[in-house]
């Protein structure tokens, strides 16, 4: 349990409770009388398949077939099936003597039965006064998926997701409602089955990749303040919530999937071709260097990459005990040679009742190892893009073929390795216990942990000569939580009240080390597996490295709800938290939210009227972020800073200096979020829809800034600077269009748009950079700026405004003094989207389904570093590989620098076709092998199958993070890992 | 039933105030604030990192770059339009169209109020420091302070005062600075001693301080004056603390010119004070590194340690030395011009060359360059006797491998004047024989104060003064014959301002002292290859744009240069 410092009575009941689990295990026995076979149908005809049929306190429980055909065993004719289907009103029917049953459901409101989870509990959708989306497994995205911010992209209006590469495992961005911070610390809060994430990396790729999307059964993503204010001063970022599959009682399901994918590079940078290349060096009137060969050096170093995953899903349960148990393993290979990301995933999720229903324990455990190999990715694109392609790759030998002036990139895939193996386990138990009618008492602890190691290895060689060198890292990140908190549920006539009341307490901590060694014989061992195979070791190249920090949360939450007549809603949350990180002087920020609800289409007035459903929502919060780094309170007096000499010989004396001043006033960064809503659904509940409005504004922001009085230990401090605010506003639609046109034939279609506005104000600073430039030249150039009324990820750039009569780059010379400085750069458009969209459809006819899923953004651009420092008319003038971009200007002098200017920002708008999955359910019982098999489908999908965009790198949605002094950097492309085309094949049965 | 509610509250209020009592106090675990340490570890713990921001001040970006880029002694073009573009700012440094967004300007400004703050939080400690060496220590705090603020004060017009770590800077400028600087010079001069050094504060060194100061007093009290008025008194207090020095026999000037630019120059006896670079602790090679070819290979063991082409020297630079000389080439005529070490120059058989005896040139490098080559897996090539082969060199490392390593004298910002090859080169610091990747691990001490510098400020100030001149003739005469390893410079017959500034050039150059000199001899409005600003405010630098950010909610404290 680690160190976690639990009062006693918490350590008791934990105990208690975790005994409970492990001894109660009672099996349920099943007694047949009388069999009944039926079939359940939507109303319309169209069998349903999965609707859950059971015996009213009964220990039997079955679910339909594909055919939509079920069979029950029942006790007495007295029995009492109980019918239901998410998004279908629950019958109950009496069996009496009969033998079968032809069952139609009354198709309710699938929008509004929805189960929404809110934080500490759940709300139907219906009741729901705050701007939350839910998300359930049907509806993700679809493909080669690693982390649930892909099911999520384009699914949910205001929610940008944006891959920082096409990296497999790779860092998935994602802002909810637009970024609120100038530091990186955007990401929502990520809360999966009640335990709050530590955001901090885990030791490579994304730090949810360790969720197997499979065990996902629910996304819920609370956007706006009157939401998130549940999660007080972690909320202002947004909250997703995930919930995983739980088993259902009275079924016994096995599922086996397994999945095979071919993915290929989707788009490859036109650089000439040899023959090309030969040509245009000469014409250009540059020095051609021509090795007589003839290399697409891309080539070599993609190729067809194969993604094996399979999948075994263990379910059911009886009705005082339910589980949900998978193993998962997802083989992925990169499009780039030697990389690759294996994942390993188990679970297992149980639900145990006791004492007549009163005690209910929920326990979740899940494991996951990623093992994450890449190459130097990097230098491999970089050489891929630009070499010479007059040079062979290979020589006569076969070998790979070396060069002084060029690196062949096959050197990296021989000789360098980044090898990243994590290991998670995260487990939680929450015992809930109804003490009285209405009131329940639940307990949540649960753990985290993480362990990782990662190799950086370059192998020694004698050629190219290279000495070789080994790094290592390790990091250990550990996540505890308990949380007490009760539910107090009255109903009284009209009257519906619920109240919550709570505490919680979280503790992260989080500890890196590395080492290193060097100069390795050629040949023999891999140091990876041996180290001590280094010859040299010294403190100025091998000096081990290594931190670590504990942060504590402590928290008082709670929330009221109050609902007359089911048309006038009203909720409250409050949360007090407590950080560890905080100063002296605020240790605990409060964080209110308030917000209204008005069900119209409940009133007398709208009875009658096309609206089934119209609800008008509004709301106010204020959450906070305290993603801030740790220690940063602290003074620090240390021996950082680096000595001197004093005497000729001897040792150095061992220097103090303060690297850190106390600063007892930091605390976390305030977001105000106002929101105007309205669901609507029409035509009998087939068209439904949402409008948001909204305004969120940071305040408090903080900053690492520069004292007003330069003599300072440290030429930058931490404060909240006064004044200044981030200001996200803008509109959400969301419409869904659901049709049922005769038994065989269904179709959906739906989408959503988001509108954003994001603007900076009252910054003290004329601009505060970021986004450093990259490559040969372009050192201290920086691409984006934060500037007052101008939004985030603004581009602060030089405007190009041709080649001039000089044959060089000529720009807008904005001060009018006749001299090109930084004074002329201008504001030249965001990597923010004004407009995120998306639009799906599915349509199911007889056996067959297809689901199409588009997204786009427009409104934002991207600057193109990979071009500004590679693809430039002096580049192939001393042959070295281009684009045709580099030449379009005849005039321009073959010697003109490429300066960081607007010649290199490119529009970002791409609309993209992100899935498309056609697939087949067999008849079982037409196959006759229903007794075995109760559905079997066959699907084909199709990932990333295309992109319009204009913009000329690999893909359109890139952000490599150049981020200054933790200053976000966006909208930089710089050579990022191509994005993969991918086409899968699955077969899936259920047992 | 109501009991039961009455209890399972109390009992869960209960357990909230259980797990309340969490104070929050964050815990470090990576980092220690330093306690309970001796006084003499305290003194010198404290001391160390005052000085110790030094070497970075004087790295090549830093110091260096605003010193002499800004000048006719270096010019670094946009190389084949691929190297050191760095966003124009060496460019806009050159043609004096710094802003204040420069990156440069704000590191070296960022590292001198560092190592001023740092100076502070020693002051304050050692004031009540017991061990017997705190009160020299004390002193050496306050003087490695006060030569931070002669830079601020030189750099960009102001001074910071401040003794109490955590109260507000005072800014003063103009006279109120210089008196500043001199009364804690003055105060610890007493204190000091002259056998710490080069490295640390000494007496000498404050008497060095001292006869720059007051050398410049005139410069920095009307600092945009059409010309400068020099004080008699001002001249005869830099005449007084150079003879001090020179008459302290302490220091002595070196025969070997290059030796004082040499690895092991830190008990070379020329230098007074220097920053004192250690291999194993905090050296750089920048200074060494800099201006070399990418191609040129100066040490044998090492094949990733080779040159940036940095910075070349203008034409206008030396056309001063071959016009001093002509018709005698300045190599022949001056030996701080060049030193040969490669011989392949003056015997081009000579060609394989034991490793141990591989130096490369130093001072100006012209012409074709010789030096090792590489194989293609990366090794050096080696004659067939097992030496290192030395061969003619190219622009191989630029993907430029028709183009030989033929420095010109030519350089300028056009598309010819920024190959890779423009420009005469400098190698005065001795290239470290143990970086291994050229930028690492430096050796040698880089000069602050020296010998020869003494002589050339006595002799500037008795030619100012007036009346001086035969004295200041036989101070240049001084230097030029005590350079006996080779032949010596020959005596100069007579002397005028512009021949001393001609002859601070051929001592000083790359010294980081070339702004400050043109400002003071009145030359920096004048016109040089790719330069023609005339604009006498572009004699300071922009106060960084983040330091004037910073001070934007203190309003008139931190009052921009004009111009800028």
């Amino acid at each position: 349990m680690g160190k976690i410092n639990l009062p006693m009575f918490c350590r008791t009941c934990l105990a208690a409770a975790l005994l409970i689990v492990m001894c109660f295990f009672s099996p349920q026995s099943a007694f047949a009388q009388q069999t009944i076979n039926g079939t359940i149908n939507d109303g319309a005809g169209k069998p349903l398949s999965g609707a859950t049929i059971a015996v009213r306190n009964g220990n039997s429980t079955t679910v339909s077939d594909a055919n939509g055909a079920f069979s029950i065993s029942v006790p007495s004719p007295t029995s009492v099936l109980v019918i239901s289907y998410i998004g279908f009103t629950t019958q109950e029917i009496v069996v009496g003597n009969r033998r079968s049953l032809s069952v139609s459901l009354l198709s309710n409101n699938a929008e509004l039965n929805q189960v929404v989870v809110v934080g500490y509990g759940t709300q139907n959708k219906k009741d729901v006064t705050g701007s939350v989306k839910s998300l359930k497994s049907e509806d993700f995205n679809r493909g080669i998926i690693n982390s649930p911010q892909q099911l999520l992209q384009g699914k949910v209006a205001g929610v940008n997701v944006t891959s920082a590469s096409g990296e497999p495992g790779g860092v998935q961005g994602i802002t909810i409602r637009g970024p609120g911070g100038v530091r990186s610390g955007s990401t929502p809060l990520f809360v999966v089955d009640g335990l709050p994430l530590d955001n901090a990396g885990t030791g490579g790729g994304d730090p949810l990749n360790f969720l197997n999307p499979q065990d996902i059964a629910s996304i819920d993503v609370l956007k706006d303040a009157s939401a998130t204010a549940i999660y007080g001063a972690r909320g202002a970022n947004g909250v997703i919530l995930v919930t995983t599959k739980k088993g259902k009682a009275g079924t016994s399901i096995m599922t086996l999937s397994a999945n095979l994918g071919v993915s290929n590079i989707a788009n490859k940078l036109p650089v000439f071709s040899a023959a090309d290349f030969r040509k245009e060096v000469v014409r250009i009137g540059g020095t051609l260097d021509d090795k007589g060969g003839s290399t697409d050096w891309q080539d070599i170093v993609t190729r067809t990459a194969l993604t094996q995953n399979y999948n075994l899903t263990l379910s059911g349960g009886s009705e005082k005990l339910t589980y949900y148990a998978s193993f998962g393993m997802q083989k992925q290979e990169g499009i780039l040679k030697n990389n690759s990301l294996d994942r390993y995933t188990g679970r297992f999720n149980a639900t145990q009742k006791f004492l007549d229903d009163r005690l209910i324990i929920d326990a979740n455990l899940s494991v996951a190892n990623t093992v994450n190999n890449r190459p130097p990715i990097t230098s491999v694109l970089g050489d891929a893009i630009s070499n010479n392609p007059t040079y062979p790759a290979y020589d006569a030998n076969g070998n790979r073929a070396q060069y002084v002036n060029i690196s062949n990139p096959l050197n990296y895939f021989s000789l360098d390795k980044d090898v990243a193996n994590i290991n998670r386990v995260i487990g939680n138990i929450t015992p809930s216990f109804r003490l009285a009618k209405g009131l329940i008492y639940k307990l949540n602890f649960g753990i985290d942990n993480s362990n990782s190691d990662r190799d950086l290895q370059s192998l020694s060689s004698a050629v190219p000569q290279r000495d070789g060198r080994l790094e290592t890292y390790y990091v250990y990140n550990k996540n505890t939580l308990i949380e007490n908190y009760i539910t107090y549920n009255l109903v009284k006539g009209s009257h519906n009240i619920t109240a919550l009341a709570g505490h919680s307490y979280q503790k992260i901590s989080v500890r890196g080390r590395n080492t290193s060694i060097n100069r390795f014989p050629i040949g023999g061992v891999e140091p990876i597996y041996n180290p001590g195979v280094g010859q040299e070791l010294t403190l100025a190249n091998n000096r081990p490295g290594g931190y670590a920090y504990v942060n504590e949360q402590q928290s008082f939450f709670g929330r009221a709800t109050y609902q007359f007549d089911r048309k006038y809603l009203a909720t409250i949350n409050f949360r007090a938290d407590g950080s560890s990180k905080f100063g002296q002087n605020n240790k605990y920020g409060y964080f209110p939210s308030f917000s209204l609800g008005w069900i119209l289409s409940e009133e007398e007035f709208l009875k009658d009227s096309k609206f089934s459903n119209l609800k008008l929502r509004a709301g106010w919060g204020r959450t906070g972020n305290q993603e801030i780094p740790p220690k940063i309170t602290q003074p620090l007096f240390t021996t950082l800073g680096g000595s001197y000499p004093l005497y000729p010989s001897g040792t150095y004396p061992a220097s103090y200096t303060y690297v850190r001043l106390a600063n007892p006033d930091i605390q976390w960064e305030v977001s105000e979020q106002s929101n105007v809503g309205l669901d609507f659904g029409l035509l009998n509940g087939q068209l439904n829809g949402t409008i948001d409005l909204f305004r969120k504004v940071s305040t408090n922001i903080l900053l690492q800034v520069t004292p007003a009085d330069p003599v300072q230990p440290s030429s930058e401090v931490w404060t909240n600077v006064k004044d200044m605010s981030i200001t996200n506003k803008g509109i959400e639609f969301d419409l869904n269009y659901n049709r049922q046109i005769n038994k065989n034939v269904h179709f959906s279609v739906g989408g959503n748009l988001t509108l954003i506005h994001n603007r900076v104000k009252n910054s003290p600073y004329t601009v505060i950079p970021s986004g450093s430039a990259s490559g040969s030249g372009l050192t201290s150039a920086t691409i984006n700026g934060y500037i007052n009324n101008q939004p985030i990820g603004t581009f602060y750039l030089l405007e190009f405004i041709g080649i001039g009569n000089d044959s060089l780059s000529a720009y807008r010379d904005v001060d009018k003094d006749n001299i090109i400085t930084d004074k002329d750069r201008q504001t030249l458009g965001s990597a923010l989207p004004k407009t995120i969209y998306s639009f799906y459809g599915d349509v199911a006819v007889k056996g067959f389904d297809l689901a199409i899923n588009f997204n786009g953004v427009s409104g934002n651009k991207i600057y193109n570093n990979t071009a500004n420092s590679n693809f430039y008319k002096a580049k192939l003038a001393k042959s070295v590989n281009t684009t045709p971009s580099a030449i379009v200007d005849l005039k321009e002098s073959n010697n003109n620098a490429a300066r960081v200017s607007s010649r290199y920002l490119e529009d970002g708008s791409y609309l993209r076709l992100n899935n498309m999955a056609l697939g087949y359910n067999f008849n079982t019982n037409a196959l006759g092998i229903s007794n075995w098999a109760s559905s079997v489908r066959l699907s084909v999908t199709a990932q990333n199958v295309f992109v319009s965009t204009n913009y000329s790198g690999y893909d359109p949605e890139v952000n490599a993070d150049r981020n200054i002094g933790n200053i976000s950097s966006y909208g930089i492309d710089f050579l990022s890992y191509p994005k993969a085309r991918s086409f899968i094949v699955g077969l899936n049965v259920t047992f | 039933m109501k009991k039961t509610i009455i209890k399972s509250f109390i009992m869960a209020s209960g357990m909230l105030i259980a797990t309340g009592c969490t104070k929050l106090n964050e815990t470090i675990l990576d980092e220690s604030s330093v306690t309970g340490l001796t006084d003499i570890k305290l003194a010198e713990g404290t001391l160390a990192p005052a000085y110790a921001v030094l070497p970075t001040i004087f790295q090549h970006t830093n110091l260096f770059a605003l010193q002499e880029i800004s000048t006719d002694e270096a010019i670094l073009p946009y190389r084949g339009g691929t190297d050191w573009g760095d966003n124009g700012i060496y460019i806009s440094l050159h043609k004096h169209e710094t802003t204040s967004t420069d990156p440069n300007v704000r590191n070296t400004w960022n590292n001198i109020v560092l190592g001023i703050s740092r100076s502070i939080t020693a002051i304050s400690s050692l004031t009540t420091n017991k061990d017997p060496n705190a009160k020299i220590f004390l002193a050496e705090a306050r003087g490695i302070r006060a030569y931070y603020s002669m830079l601020t004060l030189d750099l960009f017009g102001l001074v910071f005062v401040k003794e109490d770590p955590s109260g507000i800077s005072k800014v003063v400028r103009n006279d109120e600075a210089i008196e500043y600087i001199k009364s804690e010079l003055l105060a610890i001069e007493p204190v000091l001693n002259n056998t710490a050094g080069p490295g640390r504060i000494t007496k000498a060194a404050v008497w060095g301080m001292l006869a720059r100061l007051h050398l410049n007093a005139a410069v920095y009290r009307d600092r945009y004056a059409a010309n400068f008025t020099f004080k008699s008194e001002d001249m005869d207090k830099v005449i007084e603390y150079c003879d001090k020095v020179i008459a302290s026999g302490d220091y002595k000037l070196a025969p070997e010119f290059f030796s004082i630019f040499n690895d092991n120059n830190h008990t070379n006896k020329e230098l007074i004070f220097a920053v004192d670079q250690r291999a194993d602790l905090n050296g750089h090679n920048r200074m060494a590194y800099f201006s070399l070819s990418g191609d040129q290979f100066p040490l044998p063991a090492y094949t990733g340690a080779n040159g940036t082409d940095g910075p070349g020297i203008t034409p206008d630079f030396y056309r001063t030395w071959a016009n001093a000389y002509s018709p005698v080439d300045p190599a022949v005529a001056d030996p701080r011009f060049f030193k040969q070490n490669l011989s392949i120059y003056t015997n081009p058989a000579d060609s394989c060359v034991a490793a141990e005896n591989f130096y490369i040139n130093r001072g100006v490098l012209r012409g074709q360059q010789y030096g090792l080559t590489k194989n293609p897996d990366g090794s050096f090539k080696k004659c067939p006797d097992g030496k290192i082969k030395v061969s003619m060199l190219f622009n191989v490392t630029r993907s430029r491998p028709d183009l030989p390593v033929n420095f010109t004298e030519f350089i300028d910002f056009t598309v010819a004047g920024s190959n890779y090859n423009t420009g005469y080169r400098v190698e005065k610091y001795e290239f470290s024989r143990g970086s291994v990747s050229g930028r690492n691990f430096g050796e040698h001490d880089i000069m602050i104060i020296r010998l020869a510098d003494i002589y050339l400020m006595r002799a500037e100030a008795r030619l100012r003064k007036g009346g001086g001149d035969a004295a200041a003739l036989a101070d240049v005469n001084t230097i030029r014959a005590a350079r006996t390893a080779t032949t010596p410079a020959p005596p100069l017959t007579s002397i005028s301002p512009d021949l001393l500034f001609r002859e601070r050039g051929f001592e000083l150059y790359w010294e980081h002292q070339r702004r400050t000199d043109m400002i003071r001899f009145g030359k920096y409005e004048g016109a040089w290859t790719e330069k023609n600003n005339t604009d006498k405010q572009k004699r300071l630098f922009p106060i960084p744009q983040t330091a004037i950010d910073g001070a934007s909610n203190l309003e008139g404290y931190l009052v921009q240069n004009p111009g800028y």
